[in-house]
């Protein structure tokens, strides 16, 4: 599991690499490996679909649907009305509150301080603090 | 008072406000719901053409916690996976406890923990679904969250919905649930090998069933004993 996550994170801090590079692949490959890991967190029983992983110290808020396949990295805040599938977040993100995520990848210490985002097939990365200051590169 | 009792007296605020839906907002309250509705049912339909274009066997268990239901999965996860490909998606506020059981007898499982929500719905099923490749199964079956009330406000798109129950909950509890045997295709009146010792009108139960859905068909059974377990394997077809 640990594997694929690293050739990931190698592919996405190079933004010239992941068009042409196999990350939808190493996604797949990613998921049928990935583990259930979902009580560790912190927060008020969100909805999950197995599998989800989830690192620890992770925050999570109010009606947040996490799963299928959702692995989160350690200290990531998810808020209130968040729904994500198909996902890897890594370590240290701050998304928004009633974000949509579905096969996405986030960034390690992205942060992106908005409400309201429905996004697929993507590499999320930086930090913004509206939407038009979003930096996704689509694969 | 904590950030987080000041959340969730705002939370309970937000619900109380929706329930009691004041005069300004209460055709936006009844229009939400009719759309919650109608999304659940496309959806329900779409869940249900991908298992039947898959010749995939459906099954919706539904019933009390402590009725049975993970029981009876495992009994028939026992008769069918020697020859069947077998899923079970089992739904629980927390925990994978039924999973675990079920996985025992050879069927793949997937846990849905619902958190706050007390019943499935079809965009649950949904989001499985289309991660799987359906060919790989012949039968799945969906266990809900245990309770009688919720899980009535949505369909999940398959074949026949079982009710179970057991003569525990008493003689009254068919009665004081009429929704889900209204929609439900099969009755299964649990732990029947303690009729005599609890007394319990097994009749008047059977007989508030039919009264409530003449469509029904209502069996009784026990899971210790194995009574009935091939019958109720006949009713859903195997």
């Amino acid at each position: 599991m640990k594997e694929e996550l690293n050739k990931i994170e190698e592919i996405i801090v190079n933004t010239n690499e992941i068009k042409k590079s196999n990350v939808q692949e190493l996604m797949e490959m990613f998921f049928v490996k990935l583990k259930n890991r979902v009580d560790n967190y912190i927060g008020d029983y969100p909805t999950f679909i197995e599998p989800v992983y989830l690192e620890d110290n992770v925050k999570i808020g109010d009606d947040v649907l996490l799963g299928p396949n959702v692995y989160i990295g350690a200290n990531s805040e998810i808020p209130d009305y968040v729904e994500i599938s198909n996902t890897i977040i890594f370590d240290n993100v701050k998304i928004g509150e009633n974000f949509k995520l579905e096969n996405c990848i986030v960034a390690e210490n992205s942060s992106f301080n908005f409400k309201n985002l429905n996004m697929k097939n993507s590499v999320l990365n930086g930090v913004a603090n509206s939407k038009n200051e979003l930096q996704n590169i689509g694969f | 008072m904590s950030d987080k009792e000041e959340r969730e007296i705002s939370r309970i605020k937000e619900v109380e406000s929706t329930n009691l839906a004041r005069d300004d907002i209460r055709e936006l309250v009844i229009e939400t719901k009719k759309a919650v509705e109608k999304d659940n049912d496309l959806l329900a339909n779409r869940v249900h053409r991908n298992f039947l274009d898959n010749n995939i066997k459906s099954f919706d268990i539904v019933g009390a916690i402590g009725a049975g239901k993970t029981a009876l999965l495992e009994k028939i996860a026992e008769k069918l996976t020697p020859k069947f490909r077998m899923l079970v998606i089992c739904g629980d506020i927390t925990t994978r406890v039924d999973a675990d059981r079920i996985e025992q007898y050879n069927s793949e499982t997937i846990q849905i923990n619902t958190g706050r929500e007390c019943a499935l719905n079809a965009y649950h099923i949904h989001q499985i679904i289309k991660n799987k490749d359906l060919q790989n199964y012949d039968v799945i079956f969906i266990e809900n969250v245990g309770n009688l009330i919720c899980p009535s406000e949505f369909v999940l798109g398959t074949d026949k919905r079982i009710v179970v129950v057991s003569i525990t909950e008493g003689e009254w509890v068919v009665e004081k649930h009429p929704m889900l045997f209204k929609m439900s295709d099969i009755a299964v009146i649990n732990k029947i090998d303690l009729k005599e010792r609890l007394g319990t009108n097994v009749e008047k139960m059977i007989a508030d069933a039919k009264k409530i859905n003449p469509e029904i068909e209502v069996i009784t059974t026990s899971t210790k004993t194995g009574e009935n377990l091939n019958k109720l394997m006949e009713l859903i077809g195997f």
